[in-house]
């Protein structure tokens, strides 16, 4: 036995497969095996992934030079599958263009590009509709200058028809002229799509409409609209987190078998509350729900919640509760009706709580009665509760 | 063709075990389904070399797993180095697609942020180089060196022109 352990080091795999294992690292400690041995001399030039995050140089000016040798050291024929290119700051016009044009000249195999940078938007999006063959893309831009955060425009004409894998942030989706804003239609294979910080203009309804759609995010999105339509009868995982401000429409939500929101609310309104209470009566076939205590929070803030007597959440089996600091506004608005509350029974007791209040009590994490409330069609799902601080 | 009761495999790995297979977990390994379409007569037990018992242990929870759609909980951490790095090798041996890249994904986090001296041990590489060969390719590349905390010969960061 000892025998074939020697003779199958994993130095002796195939070129292909050590260079599979390298194109998970970053590309930096990529060229760094050039050290290792002089098998291993100019391997690093066949990395079919270029993983380029200025984080793992200590200035920009190293980080500047390691991104013009490795375009110009790499070996140019060997098929480049993945290029992920992360500044969080401003990049040189000339350094972006580099990087561009490498991406432009090797993009008939490309697979998986990212870029987040601070830098001119459009000369990123003319290179990423020239990656025809894109199954994964991953974009985060903001304009050059840092105090100027105004979004990009995600262009209706992006023809990428193999994409499976959409993530984007900071985006602006423009509607048409039926006041709907529907910038995913062209995408007749996505499995997943994440958006981040987006925002949506010229229209009252963000559409959301695939029959290959399986996972849905959105983070802290900064939709002024009040609609989002989601027709993806495949739907299967949904995450969220922000103040719950759209209703969601269509039966987008009743296929979800994965549920993950973390909503927040800063102050007294009336829509955060209604819309996750109408969110949570769309989740028909939810098997699994994980959910932030402010998020508990938000929802007990629904007048009258427990209450509401529904056939929701029918096919619960397991809800996770991660509990995250209090939050100041949220906290302030609990406490006021806690307060009512207390004064609606007798004053005393409502200035007994004032006076708990002023020495430092908090408000439960976990509102009274919230989680038999949710469980109340699915009594034997089971409840894990965890600390995320 | 194979009558309806070959609906398992027999697989008999290195250290003699017989593990009898699922035709769906065998169709996962492209050097078994090779196997199994190139001989002429049913076949009866498919000799897996370089493949151990608690090899195929594994492979059967990860198998077990990606067909309840939980292959994300699949996990190697137990597994030391060299226990990860024949794994890989007998995955790779059988050719199994998303098995081989769930550990070589697992091999890349090993090597993560680790050192040269750290990578050359893990891989089992003889530094061939002499001591004038290896300053010379180590100073060509500064360039993928600078900035670096880990790298102990590592210079005084100098202000580059």
């Amino acid at each position: 036995m000892s025998d074939f352990l020697e003779e199958n080091k994993l130095s002796d795999l195939p070129d292909d497969i050590l260079l599979h294992v390298l194109s998970f690292l970053n590309t930096k400690h990529v060229v760094q095996t050039c050290v290792l041995s002089t098998r291993w001399k100019y391997l690093w030039k066949h990395i079919p992934t270029l993983t380029l995050h200025s984080s793992s140089f200590s200035t920009m000016k190293h980080f500047a030079r390691f991104l013009s040798k490795i375009l110009t050291l790499r070996d140019s024929s060997t098929t480049l599958h993945t290029l992920d290119l992360v500044h969080h700051g401003e990049i040189e016009s000339r350094l972006l263009k580099n990087v561009l044009n490498y991406v432009s000249s090797h993009n008939t195999h490309l697979k998986e590009l990212g870029i987040n940078v601070r830098a001119d938007t459009c000369l990123i999006l003319s290179c990423v509709s020239s990656c025809r063959a894109l199954t994964s893309l991953k974009l985060s831009m903001y304009p050059k200058s840092c105090y100027n955060f105004s979004e990009t425009l995600f262009p209706n004409s992006l023809n990428l028809p193999d994409l499976t894998s959409l993530d984007l942030t900071n985006f602006v989706f423009c509607g048409g002229q039926n006041g709907c804003a529907a910038p995913f239609l062209a995408f007749n294979k996505l499995n997943s799509l994440v958006i981040h910080k987006c925002t949506v203009k010229h229209a009252k309804i963000l559409r959301i409409s695939s029959e290959t759609l399986v996972n849905l995010s959105m983070h802290n999105n900064k939709f002024n609209i009040g609609i989002i339509e989601l027709s993806t009868p495949n739907l299967h995982t949904f995450t969220f987190s922000g103040i719950p401000s759209q209703i969601i429409r269509g039966s987008g939500l009743s296929s979800v078998k994965l549920v993950s929101i973390d909503a927040l609310m800063y102050s007294n309104d009336r829509i955060p509350p209604m819309v996750l209470l109408s969110w949570l009566l769309e989740f028909a076939n939810l098997k699994s729900f994980i959910v932030s205590s402010t998020t508990l929070q938000v929802l007990s803030l629904f007048p009258n919640l427990l209450e509401v007597k529904h056939l929701f959440l029918r096919n619960l089996k397991s809800m996770k509760i991660k509990l995250h600091p209090h939050l100041l506004g949220l906290s302030d608005v609990l406490e006021e009706v806690m307060l009512k509350k207390a004064a609606a029974k007798s004053r005393k007791e409502a200035t007994k709580l004032r006076k708990a209040f002023n020495a430092g009590l908090k408000p439960p994490f976990i509102p009274d009665g919230i989680v038999d409330f949710l469980l109340q069609n699915s009594p034997s799902a089971k409840v894990d509760i965890t600390t995320i601080y | 063709m194979a009558s309806s009761s070959s609906n398992l495999i027999s697989l008999k790995t290195s250290d003699g075990t017989v593990f009898k297979v699922e035709r769906a977990l065998a169709k996962t390994m492209k050097t078994v389904q090779a196997i199994i379409e190139e001989a002429d007569a049913n076949i009866y037990m498919i000799p897996i070399h370089n493949v151990f018992s608690h090899h195929m242990d594994m492979i059967i929870d990860y198998y077990k797993l990606s067909v309840a759609g939980k292959s994300k909980e699949f996990s190697v951490e137990k597994l030391d180095n060299d226990e990860l790095k024949d794994f890989l090798l007998a995955v790779h041996y059988l050719n199994m697609e998303d098995l081989f890249e769930v550990l070589t994904q697992a091999v890349a986090d090993r090597l993560e942020k680790k050192s040269v001296g750290y990578v050359r041990k893990y891989f089992g590489i003889e530094n061939d180089f002499t001591p004038e060969e290896y300053a010379a390719i180590r100073k060509k590349n500064d360039w993928a060196f600078k900035g670096d905390d880990i790298e102990p010969e590592e210079d005084e960061e100098k202000q580059e022109e």
